[in-house]
């Protein structure tokens, strides 16, 4: 794949990325997994789980390391300034239009059916994602701990990312050792 | 000057704001104390069209925020600088996880990552779902959405076209009851 490319490929992506960065994680495993083959499905979990892992923005982030993935670094570089070329247009150009549009009515529907469309989206991508993975005994205790920690003790996802890490890898050297 | 002030302030929003989005508006609130580059009220409008336009919030508001502060110049200053820290990050773990894809600890750590990739997400979806619970259309809109894609599965772009497009007929709805 060419540099010019990927660049149109995450330019296309920016511009669709309504409603938050999560969308990101739908919008990567279509354009890559299922279209172009590019990626794997379980590439796209692990990226998703590492640009949480890491400071800035998620949806940049994840953008980079396919970027990164596909091209080396000049890929990830092309991935960043794709991603945000329409963004960054929207507002330079129409941000004063659009400070004068927040309000209106048309603009508020298109959003709230935007936002339940995000929703949408990122239960299928739950699904997709847990019907792909490899179940195990291991699988299950992490995800329900994950899910736990989250919702009733309200760690932030990086603590949460770094805790299971931590227990997760430990327990499987742990097994290592024993056998 | 400016500009160094300007690419300071939004690498220190790259290195330190985790969680994306909204995360950053905690920084952004302090550079509208330190700096005159913007007021309260605008950051508050800033954040609010930041996220009606494509891309992500966090994003939008530091072009939107260097914008503000120094044009155009500013605000492409501020994007990347706010994304540098990643990128460097990003490409060292890359190599990391190639180099030592082999090692013992790399593919304990992403056999590990996968469950919680799966555990961070779920708990994204309930935590929007919650406050869409009590908004009768929203579930009924999300349930069509849901079966729609049941059996096959369609471009991301079709649900967000879709769902906007229902969100206007449905306002026009209100409008015209009241």
């Amino acid at each position: 794949m060419s540099l010019f490319k990927l660049f149109i490929i995450f330019v296309k992506i920016g511009a669709i990325l309504l409603g938050g960065g999560y969308v990101i994680l739908p919008i990567m495993t279509s354009e890559f997994v299922d279209k172009r083959k590019l990626v794997s499905h379980d590439d796209v979990v692990d990226y998703f789980a590492l640009a949480q892992s890491l400071p800035g923005i998620i949806a940049a982030n994840m953008s980079m390391f396919i970027g990164y993935k596909l091209r080396g670094k000049w890929g990830a570089i092309i991935a960043m300034l794709g991603v945000t070329f329409v963004p960054f247009w929207c507002i330079v150009l129409l941000a004063s239009v659009l400070s004068t549009l927040v309000n209106n009515s048309y603009v508020q529907g298109a959003l709230w059916g935007v936002g339940v469309s995000v929703i949408a989206l990122i239960m299928l991508t739950v699904r997709e994602m847990w019907q792909k993975s490899k179940k195990n005994a291991f699988f299950y205790t992490i995800f329900i701990l994950t899910l736990i920690t989250l919702l009733v003790f309200k760690l932030s996802p990086i603590q949460t990312i770094l805790l299971f890490t931590l227990i997760g890898v430990g327990y499987k050297r742990f097994r290592e050792g024993r056998a | 000057m400016i500009f160094i002030h300007l690419f300071w302030e939004f690498f220190k929003i790259g290195v330190f704001s985790f969680g994306g989005g909204y995360a950053t508006i905690p920084f952004l609130y302090h550079i509208s104390q330190v700096y005159n580059w913007y007021s309260l009220d605008e950051l508050t409008q800033m954040v609010a069209v930041a996220s009606i336009t494509p891309g992500p919030v966090g994003i939008n508001v530091a072009t939107y925020a260097g914008l503000k502060s120094a044009g155009i110049l500013g605000s492409a200053l501020a994007t990347i600088s706010e994304m540098l820290p990643s990128l460097f990050l990003v490409i060292i773990v890359s190599k990391l996880l190639k180099k030592f894809s082999d090692n013992f600890y790399v593919r304990a750590i992403i056999e590990t990552l996968k469950p919680i990739s799966c555990g961070l997400l779920t708990a994204v979806a309930i935590g929007l779902l919650k406050p869409e619970i009590k908004d009768i259309k929203a579930i009924i809109l999300l349930a069509a959405l849901l079966l729609l894609s049941w059996k096959s599965k369609k471009d991301p772009l079709f649900y967000i076209l879709i769902a906007a497009f229902i969100g206007v007929i449905n306002f026009i709805y209100i409008i015209q009851k009241h």
